[in-house]
């Protein structure tokens, strides 16, 4: 379980937990996580806390689902980032895409 | 053993008389005991402890005699002519010799029976006092385990108030604070049913795994996964806990929280005012099985002025010196006239006051919460230890490439490396880009242009790795060096595929593009970036220091 997803009771917030290892490796599981988020229009919530190691495609993986949540979404949050994985989100100019918590 | 048929032994101290020998000669016919033991008068002392019923025999009543008895349950036989008078002075029973033998045998049983019940008594006296100690010890021993087991709790963050109070010596409440490892803080506020020893020592497993997995940084569902898990595999079947876990976020915007079985944390504004009711959604901890256990979460967003207060049902169901419940009504009313962490201790005041003299029915724990940024910088690492410097160097071939991790490998080797912690993260990044770099454009022959859209960049991954299964020959080499000196990792990645033009992907603004990122990050958290031999190898360097 390297992706866990949660959706709040109210359906108003969905938590997609990435553990260890973010990378291609997770394309599938990711998209699939992203794929049905309601009719509530809720807040996405990238929670990195446990995300020990990523690389660019992980990046690439939260930019194409930007593009495909758009406007089914409230916003997109980014949170819990270690410091490290808070520096590279940094330097691709995340925090100009996404909310970082 | 309280009234044997026959006594077994009876000890017979004479002082050598012709009365005494007499006297014993008669007992022994008369068989008073099975076995009768016959002693001198000069080893009786009179604070001997006697092991059996006792009679003294003498002719004449000696000073020694009349010394108080450790043993009162002894019979003293003198003749019938002597100084009754003085006779009174002896601590124990006197019978006149010669008696008839009915009344005698009768009074040796009842100084032997007198003698027995005193012995058993002492007997249940001094294993109550040995379990008493006991049990006074293992109090001890469990205080001290338990003082360890929470020395870590935070109770002391400036941002909290607590007012714990167990109804016995051990509290079947548990309110656990410790910060997470990215500034964030987890509260935990749980009651185990009933009060006293039992419940108590639930909390050992459950702080053990809080502090454990909140130093991990764990999220709220997860962690309560596990202590549903760990308590229902521990508790007898009607025995559970409820919890009320929260997580409050480095910023104090973000409270995620999991209530099971809990009365509602109330949280309240500046005036007072209760915004939101965080009511249990769950069943108490350690009821549900794994499969059935719901670990649903749920979070608000909070105010920096905005208070949190938690607590147990033994505030609610307080009673008053008139046998009232305080209710949560009335309980939301203090809340709301002392609102805030300035105010606990007229809070706590008014709660004293409410109940009086009136003893606790129940433990009782409140704990307020200012949801103001936490304020708490991850935990440093200690001293760096002395690495010695290497160089190592690998060669993949095909087979290695499609059966090995590289990257997450290589990371595994420089683990050993001390200072390495707080860089793992930015180096696998790094080096992921460079190996990846080699391996799909220059070995697999890819085209990044293709991850330009969605579709495309889940293709790119499948053709990756269809890619790779199919790849026969080329081979990437690895070489990772360290200068011990300088704190300097220098890695080169070399392969025998493809020439590759980094050129083309420069004038784009990548900003949102899903790929072409990696060299812009190569560049800006390595050093010493270097491309040669068309850029089939790459170098680059990464100081363990910088931070």
């Amino acid at each position: 379980m390297s992706i866990t997803r949660h959706v709040s009771n109210d359906g108003k917030e969905l938590t997609i937990a990435v553990h260890g290892k973010f990378d291609f490796g997770l394309v599938q599981e990711f998209r699939r996580a992203y794929s049905s988020v309601g009719d509530e229009k809720p807040t996405v919530y990238i929670d990195l806390r446990e995300t020990e190691y990523l690389d660019s495609s992980a990046l690439g993986m939260l930019l194409n689902m930007r593009k495909a949540l758009s406007d089914g979404v409230k916003g997109i949050h980014i949170i819990n980032s270690r410091p490290e994985v808070k520096n590279i989100l940094d330097i691709s100019r995340f925090d100009k895409l996404f909310t970082i918590e | 053993m309280l009234k044997p048929s026959q006594q077994i032994v009876i000890d017979i101290f004479q002082d050598g008389s012709e009365f005494a020998i007499s006297v014993v000669e008669k007992l022994q016919r008369l068989r008073v005991a099975r076995r009768v033991r016959v002693k001198n008068l000069s080893d009786w002392r009179s604070d001997l402890n006697h092991v059996h019923p006792t009679l003294v025999v003498t002719s004449e009543l000696v000073p020694q005699l009349l010394s108080p008895l450790r043993c009162p349950q002894q019979l003293l036989i003198l003749p019938r002519a002597s100084d009754l008078e003085s006779s009174l002075r002896w601590h124990g029973d006197v019978l006149s010799w010669p008696e008839k033998t009915g009344v005698l045998l009768q009074r040796i049983d009842l100084m032997a029976n007198s003698f027995n019940t005193a012995r058993q008594l002492n007997a249940v006296r001094e294993s109550l006092i040995w379990h008493t100690q006991r049990v006074e010890r293992e109090h001890e021993l469990i205080e001290h385990i338990f003082r360890n087991a929470l020395s870590r709790n935070f109770t002391h963050y400036e941002h909290i108030r607590t007012l714990l109070t167990p109804a016995s010596k051990f509290n079947g409440d548990l309110c656990l604070i410790t910060p997470g490892p990215l500034g964030n803080l987890y509260i935990l506020m749980a009651d185990f049913t009933g009060h006293g020893l039992a419940p108590a020592t639930g909390a050992l497993p459950l702080s053990q795994a809080f502090f454990a997995m909140a130093d991990r940084g764990v999220s709220v569902s997860e962690m309560v996964v596990e202590f549903n898990y760990r308590l229902h595999r521990l508790l007898p079947s009607d025995m559970f806990c409820a919890c009320f876990l929260m997580e409050l976020s480095a910023s104090g915007k973000r409270l995620t929280y999991w209530n099971g079985g809990m009365p509602p944390a109330l949280v309240f504004g500046p005036d007072g005012m209760v915004k939101h009711r965080l009511r249990a959604q769950h069943m108490a901890l350690g009821v549900l099985s794994v499969d059935d256990f719901d670990s649903q979460v749920a979070t608000i967003s909070t105010r920096t002025d905005d208070t949190i207060a938690m607590y147990t049902d033994g505030v609610i169901e307080m009673l008053s010196q008139r046998d009232e419940f305080l209710g949560m009504d009335a309980f939301e009313e203090i809340i709301q006239t002392y609102p805030g962490t300035a105010n606990f201790d007229r809070l706590v005041a008014e709660l004293e006051n409410f109940r009086g003299s009136q003893p606790l029915q129940d433990d009782v724990s409140l704990a307020i919460l200012e949801c103001c940024p936490t304020g708490l910088e991850p935990p440093e690492i200690g001293p760096e230890l002395q690495a010695l410097p290497f160089v190592f160097s690998t060669v993949l071939d095909a087979e290695d490439l499609q059966q090995i991790d590289v990257v997450a490998s290589i990371l595994g080797i420089l683990g050993r490396l001390p200072a390495l912690h707080a860089h793992r993260t930015t180096i696998y990044l790094l080096l992921a880009e460079v190996f990846n770099n080699a391996l799909e454009h220059g070995l697999l022959g890819l085209d990044s242009r293709m991850k330009n859209d969605p579709e495309g960049f889940a293709y790119y991954y499948q053709l990756r790795a269809d890619r790779l299964q199919a790849l026969t020959s080329g081979s990437i080499s690895i070489e990772v060096c360290f200068e011990q000196r300088r704190n300097y990792l220098k890695f080169t990645v070399r392969n025998t595929g493809l020439p590759w033009a980094r050129a083309e992907l420069a004038s784009l603004d990548k900003t949102s593009l899903p790929y072409g990122r990696g060299l812009d990050l190569l560049q800006q958290l390595a050093c010493d970036l270097n491309w040669s031999d068309e850029g089939r190898e790459v170098s680059f360097g990464y100081y363990l220091t910088s931070s």
